[in-house]
């Protein structure tokens, strides 16, 4: 019996440990006033969010993604550990219709609202569009920030500078270039291909099917495949690569910063543009503290520290007016908002799954 | 309470934990899995279904078909290496190093290595194979080249090489065990026997660590083949592996059909090298009877 009583009591004692471990876990995730930020690297920086946490109480803590279809991935899960995301918003309506994000009202963002950019503010992907439309005075997203999908070199490895993105299939650059893990070098070389008009967000079977033949033609010219932007420094300082697209104004800040002599330019095929803007995630416990957020990303006081310190232009062109210098302002290029000829702001594709597939079969080739 | 239902009950009370465990954490997932490769999709969504679909397009789309043969291949070289590595070194710790004190010392420093982060160690091949790495600005200082070398780095040399560092280990642990245990006695047989060095390994030593090696072949096999950090931070354009690619159903194309269909596959790839190996150590075993 002893035996008996023994063997009980360590089998009890096994298990309340593991249900003690579990309920830990849970009480940290429940905490209150915690925000989880599935973002960017570099959107919500201490130097942009210290103010807030200090004013709210609200704790902020971040994970990063390298690429906007990670946003409907990681939420599809079903998990609420997210409490807000910050993808391009190409991808809200997907998260809108996937029915993972919440409406946010529109009157807890007081007057900053209206000093965003009009073409921002009114894009469906904000307001909603025919089929998931959010209720009368409220929106999808709150729009943050916007750039391009600029090219980048080093200047001291070329002769003449380069104003296209034909390096890629030069065999003199044979690995030294490097592009984005993204569905979106599909659009760069739809451009490349067919012209700057053609509308990339709905290529039919046999452009994909050239597209991805002429990336795979790309490969040997490539280092690597560069999956966040820390990782495309990285491959910059080291040497390992010339040429590659960026987001624009970002790693080359970070890299001339390092004394790495890289130049950002737009090709002759003319480059994307993404509008970031950030999404309330269904369910959230901390629905206080997310729309405090939403309401202080707009403030010039964020839209501010963002741009000088960061180097995204800012979705409130206005607030920025006051705290850029003139060559900054014009070097963000807040004043031409769709520099705007030149920039193929991203939509959402027509066949998202068949882009991503199309893509995963660069990858996987030969 | 009689001695046999008492038994049940303590049997029962150490077991439940456990049996609980296995069937809510392996088992139950494993049965998800299996169902959820049936159903279709229709992105962003997955639908409740029971279809083939998802295994016909693997067969039919050949990337899939090239990055499994490409992971096999990897880790095939991945376990070549490592073992060519491996079992020098043991058979030198185990017959050549007489204090088993430095013996002792020798094996931790080999395995010490797993108790570092994967990523760590990783990055520290980056480091070494770099084209501003340590080995060519080496290579540069004695004069062997002038230029750097980029074929070092991002590329499925960089991986094979990171991996059998990584997984050497594995390899080690089951070889030492299986040196460790011959007996002596039949090597000095052998000797008194007129059988010479190289003949005594090859005819007594080896046939006797075949099911070491097996199944340090087996672990670092399966370890590689499944491996997706070491084609992400050393690998290059031509590197992606199958994890790599159900990574990337789940993580990216919002897929589960099509990734739990891949992990399926790669599931019963697994479990057929265990049962190949498994079978290979029995005929082993009855050679040597």
């Amino acid at each position: 019996m002893k035996r008996l009583v023994k063997t009980v009591a360590v089998s009890a004692a096994l298990l309340a440990g593991v249900a003690l471990a579990g309920s830990a876990v849970s009480i940290s995730n429940a905490e209150a006033g915690e925000l989880n930020l599935l973002t960017w690297e570099g959107y919500s920086e201490p130097i942009i969010t210290q103010k807030f946490q200090d004013e709210t109480g609200c704790k902020i803590s971040l994970t990063y993604v390298g690429s906007n279809d990670e946003f409907p991935a990681k939420l599809a899960g079903g998990s609420s550990i997210y409490d807000m995301v910050s993808p391009s918003i190409d991808t809200t309506g997907i998260l809108a219709k996937m029915g993972v994000i919440e409406p946010i009202p529109i009157d807890i963002l007081g007057d900053n609202w209206l000093d965003i950019y009009e073409d921002f503010r009114t894009h469906p992907s904000i307001t909603g569009d025919e089929g998931w439309m959010p209720p009368e005075g409220y929106l999808w997203a709150v729009p943050y920030a916007w750039g391009s999908i600029n090219w980048m070199y080093r200047a001291d490895k070329f002769d003449t500078p380069p104003d296209s993105i034909d390096l890629l299939w030069n065999p003199e650059y044979a690995g030294k270039l490097s592009l984005w893990d993204d569905k979106t070098n599909i659009y760069a070389v739809a451009r490349y291909l067919y012209g700057t008009d053609i509308n990339v967000y709905d290529l039919n079977d046999e452009q994909l099917a050239e597209v991805r033949d002429k990336l795979i033609e790309a490969k040997p010219q490539l280092r690597k495949y560069w999956a966040t932007a820390g990782e495309l420094i990285d491959l910059y300082a080291k040497g390992e690569v010339w040429f590659s697209n960026s987001w624009g104004g970002y790693q080359s800040a970070i890299l001339q910063e390092q004394g790495i002599p890289v130049v950002e330019f737009m090709p002759k095929e003319k480059a994307d543009g993404w509008q970031d803007a950030w999404q309330i995630v269904k369910g959230t416990e901390n629905m206080d503290c997310a729309l405090k957020y939403a309401a202080y990303s707009i403030s010039p006081y964020a839209q501010c520290q963002m741009a000088i310190n960061v180097g995204w232009s800012a979705a409130n062109a206005e607030a920025v007016k006051e705290c850029l210098s003139k060559e900054q302002f014009d070097a963000l290029h807040q004043g031409d908002f769709i520099y705007l000829d030149n920039l193929d702001f991203w939509q959402e594709p027509v066949r998202v799954d068949k882009m991503i597939q199309t893509w995963n079969a660069v990858k996987a080739a030969q | 309470m009689s001695q046999s239902r008492r038994r049940l009950f303590g049997f029962a009370a150490l077991f439940a934990g456990p049996a609980v465990w296995w069937g809510t954490v392996l088992l139950a997932p494993y049965a998800i899995m299996f169902m959820i490769s049936f159903y279709s999709k229709q992105f962003p969504f997955m639908i409740p279904d029971f279809q083939f679909g998802n295994y016909i397009h693997l067969v039919s789309d050949p990337q899939y078909y090239l990055v499994l043969s490409r992971s096999l291949k990897i880790a095939f070289f991945v376990s070549v290496v490592a073992f060519f590595l491996s079992y020098p070194l043991t058979y030198f710790m185990v017959f050549k190093v007489k204090s088993p004190r430095v013996r002792l010392l020798l094996y931790v420093a080999t395995i010490i290595p797993l108790w570092v982060s994967y990523l760590l160690r990783a990055y520290t091949w980056k480091t070494i194979l770099g084209t501003e790495g340590i080995l060519n600005s080496f290579l540069i200082w004695i004069g062997i080249v002038d230029e750097p070398i980029q074929l070092f780095l991002y590329n499925q040399f960089a991986m094979v090489i990171t991996m059998a560092y990584i997984f050497t280990p594995f390899m080690v642990m089951p070889i030492y065990a299986a040196l460790e245990k011959i007996p002596r006695s039949l090597l000095e047989a052998s000797k008194d026997l007129g059988i010479g060095k190289f003949g005594t390994f090859f005819r007594i030593t080896l046939p006797l660590t075949i099911p070491g090696i097996l199944a340090g072949f087996t672990f670092t096999f399966c370890l590689a083949a499944g491996d997706f950090i070491s084609p992400q931070l050393v690998g290059g354009p031509y590197s992606n592996m199958i994890a790599n690619v159900v990574a990337t159903q789940y993580g990216i194309a919002n897929d589960w059909p099509m990734g739990s269909a891949l992990s399926m596959v790669m599931l019963f790839i697994v479990l057929g090298i265990i049962t190949l190996s498994d079978k290979f150590e029995r005929i082993g075993r009855l050679n040597l009877g």
